[in-house]
This record gives structure tokens, sequence and C-alpha cells, in this order.
């Protein structure tokens, strides 16, 4: 799709539609609801903006920094670092463990078995091991990143056809050079919807990570609004994380119409 | 030139019940020959094909090419598939330099002859499209572009217009013997699997038909070429085909062979 087309398909106005309903729908209610319990969206925007730069309430609830965008940036640079080492390592997981059987048979069963463990029983081990910090964090949401895409990876590659390996061959190549030319491009489009999906679950697994166990970030920030049953505050913190996760999920399908634009996929992420 | 000694291959079934594909195959095949074989599904054909192509070892005998048995496939036998195996990943005119590319041939040189076999096969106007932009018969083109580009002496084409409709496959047809034909350059060996016995009539210098795994006929085709729709209704023509219709089952009861 060209740019064009994209920009035209993101401003279409039925695409916000469905946001204009949620808008009106939270106004409806917070109309009829005292707004200690349910904020305006106006109340909350306006909190956005206050808060954004300077928090000082932050700070005296004990949040190491004191304004929304410190903290935003301090969940992002985690959920940047763990995407982007969960994914690299997942990825190149599947798809060795798609091609060699012995590698599949050991990787398998721990990717299946530690994929379902719930960030509330994963979280307590990863602080005492890491501490309190960065290190637990990433490595908790690395670690879910890197499951999806093993089995996304490993699923690509082998429902890859084989023909293509064989066509490759018959033209000259080395069986080296299928798995650059071959393996990686043909299953990039599979994995890079893995790693779109894992991003999206990256931001929640990240709040819930810093909700339990930091000092900073948003699910820190969440954890002190709530404790301090600060409705129109949680509001504003979940629509600056919201909002963060929608621009990263545009990065990633901008990712994704880049190097996938070849398949049908591709060129209609947008 | 390409001799087969005795080849045989056979495979095992999932319900453990053995197969022989390909029994006992003796033939020569001398350079240059537009060979076309044809018989029912599952006659062996195609895995004859997997095997010269070197994608499946036989089970005994040897396939010798130039002198030298096949071990494994290689650029000097190209193959277009039944099914689509153009990359969709890579732009056409990538797609038909890939092999050029393999073999470390200079980006100039094979980006000029890719454009060179994309004008033949009428492509030269979607060479920078994606695969899944063309239409069935345009893949085909393009494989085809992709294997004469690569160079390969031998060309193994496994009912490459088989799922296309009779106008594109007829027009495929003049396409391939084009450049078959093309003069000034050594004629490739091709093999060439169908079931349509009208379209090994108008490709073929000989037919090879085969049962069970095994060669039972071997008829050379003596019409002049260039063939049109006339020169199939040529009485040795007509007998060829009675024949090879008897082969397939297909021969009615009464007529002339």
């Amino acid at each position: 799709m060209k740019l064009g087309e994209r920009l035209q398909a993101a401003f279409d106005p039925l695409r916000w539609m469905g946001v204009a309903l949620f808008v009106a729908l939270w106004q409806a209610a917070s109309a009829s609801m005292a707004p200690i319990l349910l904020p305006s969206p106006l109340a909350v925007l306006k909190r956005v903006g206050a808060d954004f730069w300077s928090a000082p309430a932050l700070s005296y609830y004990g949040v190491e920094q004191a304004s929304l965008v410190a903290n935003l940036v301090y969940t992002a640079e985690n959920v940047t670092v763990a995407v982007i080492v969960g994914a690299s390592l997942g990825a190149l997981m599947g798809l060795v463990a798609a091609r060699i059987w012995l590698v599949r048979a050991i990787v398998d069963p721990i990717m299946m078995t530690a994929g379902t463990v719930p960030i509330l029983i994963a979280a307590p081990f990863l602080l005492i091991w890491f501490g309190v910090g960065r290190a637990s964090a990433v490595s908790l949401v690395a670690f879910y990143v890197a499951t999806i895409l093993y089995l996304f990876a490993q699923r690509a590659a082998r429902n890859l056809d084989p023909i293509y390996e064989q066509y490759a061959l018959t033209l000259g190549a080395r069986r080296g050079r299928t798995l650059r030319d071959i393996l990686i491009p043909a299953t990039i489009p599979e994995i890079l919807g893995g790693f779109r999906i894992a991003l999206a679950g990256a931001w929640g697994l990240e709040a819930v990570s810093e909700l339990l166990g930091s000092q900073s970030g948003m699910g820190k920030v969440l954890e002190v609004l709530a404790g301090a049953t600060d409705a129109q505050g949680i509001l504003a913190a979940l629509v600056l994380l919201g909002a963060a996760a929608i621009v990263a999920d545009a990065l990633a399908a901008g990712l994704i119409a880049r190097f996938a634009s070849w398949s049908a996929a591709g060129a209609r992420t947008f | 030139m390409i001799e087969f000694v005795h080849v045989a291959r056979d495979f095992t079934r999932g319900d453990g019940q053995r197969v022989v594909a390909v029994d006992d195959v003796s033939l020569i095949v001398p350079e240059g020959e537009f060979i076309c074989l044809i018989g029912t599904s599952g006659c062996g054909k195609s895995t004859l094909l997997q095997l010269i192509a070197g994608l499946t070892p036989p089970s005994s005998g040897a396939i010798v090419l130039k002198g030298k048995e096949i071990a494994g496939p290689g650029a000097d036998r190209g193959m277009v598939f039944q099914r689509d195996s153009v990359f969709p990943w890579m732009r056409v005119i990538d797609n038909v330099e890939y092999g050029l590319k393999c073999r470390g041939v200079p980006a100039a040189t094979r980006k000029a002859t890719a454009r060179e076999y994309l004008a033949r096969v009428g492509l030269s106007h979607v060479e920078r499209a994606w695969p899944r932009e063309l239409s069935g018969g345009m893949l085909k083109r393009v494989a085809i572009a992709a294997v004469f580009a690569n160079g390969g002496e031998v060309l193994l084409l496994d009912e490459p217009f088989g799922a296309l409709d009779y106008v594109t496959r007829r027009q495929l047809h003049q396409v391939l013997l084009t450049l078959w034909a093309a003069p000034g350059v050594a004629r490739r060996t091709i093999l060439f699997v169908t079931h349509d016995v009208d379209e090994a009539l108008t490709l073929a210098d000989r037919i090879v038909a085969m049962r069970t795994g095994r060669v039972i006929d071997d008829t050379p085709v003596r019409a002049a070429r260039p063939r049109n729709d006339d020169s199939l209704l040529a009485p040795e023509m007509v007998a060829i085909k009675h024949k090879l219709l008897g082969h397939l089952g297909l021969d009615t009861p009464g007529a002339s062979a």
C-alpha cells in the first residue's frame, strides 16, 4: 500500500467511529456518576496535561519519578528492551527448533510449560533473583515475548512449503543459503504478526510487573493512585499508557508493511 | 546426454506398505532433445523428474549427466514445478536473477540477463511487481524465464501448465518452444511431464509413456516444427495419439492405431 493510501486509511472517519463511540459512552456514564468514581473524559484529559511534565504527588506517594512522562519513558524503555531481546531469542529458537528435531524436543516442553505460568506466580521468583527494578520486569516481559515468538516462528517455519527450498536448490542455491534467502524472508510476515501480538501484551505485562515490584513506571503509578482511590489519576495514567501502546502498535504495523509488503498480510497492515 | 541406468525408487507409505514409484528405468536422452513423459497419475513420471533434479536419490541404479553421476540438485538442471514455486517475497526481476546471484554472477550482468528473459516471455512491464500481483500464467512465465536465464543445460518441467486455462496453456507452449529453439543458442535438453496427449504431440521430439513406474513405450515424433492444429491431424500424429490414449486407458473402441 502506498503512503498516500495508508494515510487516507489512517484518517478514515469510519476507523475513528469506535473511539468516538467509546468516548461518548464514557461521557454519558460520567454524567450520571460522581466524579470521584468516574471523571469525565475532559477532566481526565486535563489531568494528563497537568501531570504530564510534573506531578509532585507521585513522589509523595513513593514513586521515584515525579511526572507521568518520566514514568512512561521508564516503562517504554523496559518494554523496548524486553521486546527486542525476547523477540530475537524467541524467533531464533523457533526457527532452529523447526529445523532440528532435537532442539524442538528439548525446548518445546520448556516453552510450553513455562509459557503457561501466570505472571503472579513468576513475578515473585524474578523479584527474588533480580531484585526490585528494571531487571526483573524486563526478564518477565522478555520471557513472555520470547514464548510467543518461539511459537509463531516455529509454526511459520514448519508450515513453509518445501517447494521453495527445492526450487532454490535447483537454481543453484546451497543449503546454507536457503536459510537466509528462503526460511527467514518466508517466515517474516508470520513472525512479525506474532511480534505485534507480543508487543500489545508486553505493555500490560510490564505494567503488572511494575505494579508488583518497582519504584518507577506506569505500573507503579497505577498502584499508588489506586491506593489513594484517585480515579481521575488512574484513568489519566491508563489513557497515556494506551496511547503509548497504540503508537507502538502503529510502529510495529509500519515494520510489517516494510518487511512483509510482498505478502497480502503485509499489504493490508494499515 | 542423460543416461538412466536401471533406475529405481521406492517409498514406504505411512501404512508401512512399500511403493515402487520408479521401477528399473533405463533410458538415454540425447542433448538438446525435447522429451515428454506421459502417463496416468502415480505412474512415476514426476518421481523420475525429482530423481534427475537430484531432489530425491534413487533407491538403486544411477542417472548420469555428461558422464557424471547425479548426486544432488544443481543449477545445471533447472526445474519448473507443477505448483507455483516463484518466491513470493522477491520481486519478479529478483526471482529471475536468483539463480545467477547464487552463482556469483555480477549484479549488472545478471540484471541484464534477467531483463532479456523477461522480455522474451513478455513480462518486461511487471519486472518490479510482486508475484502475488500476477496471474497463474504470468507466474509460469516468470518460472520459465528464471530457469532459462539460469542457463541450465537440462530443464525439467513437471506438468507446468496443468492448472492453466486452454488459451494460456497454448500461449505458454509457444513461449517455451520459442525459448528452446532460439537461434544461435544450443538447445537445452527438456524433460516435460504431462497428462495431455495433444500437449505432448505439440511439444515433443519424443514421447516416453510410463505405467506403474516402468517405461512402456518410447515414440519419436517426427512431424516438422512449428506444429499447429493441422499438424496434429496428420495420419502419423493421429496414430501416435491413439497409441498414447491407449496407454492412458482412454482408447476408443474401433479407432485405428
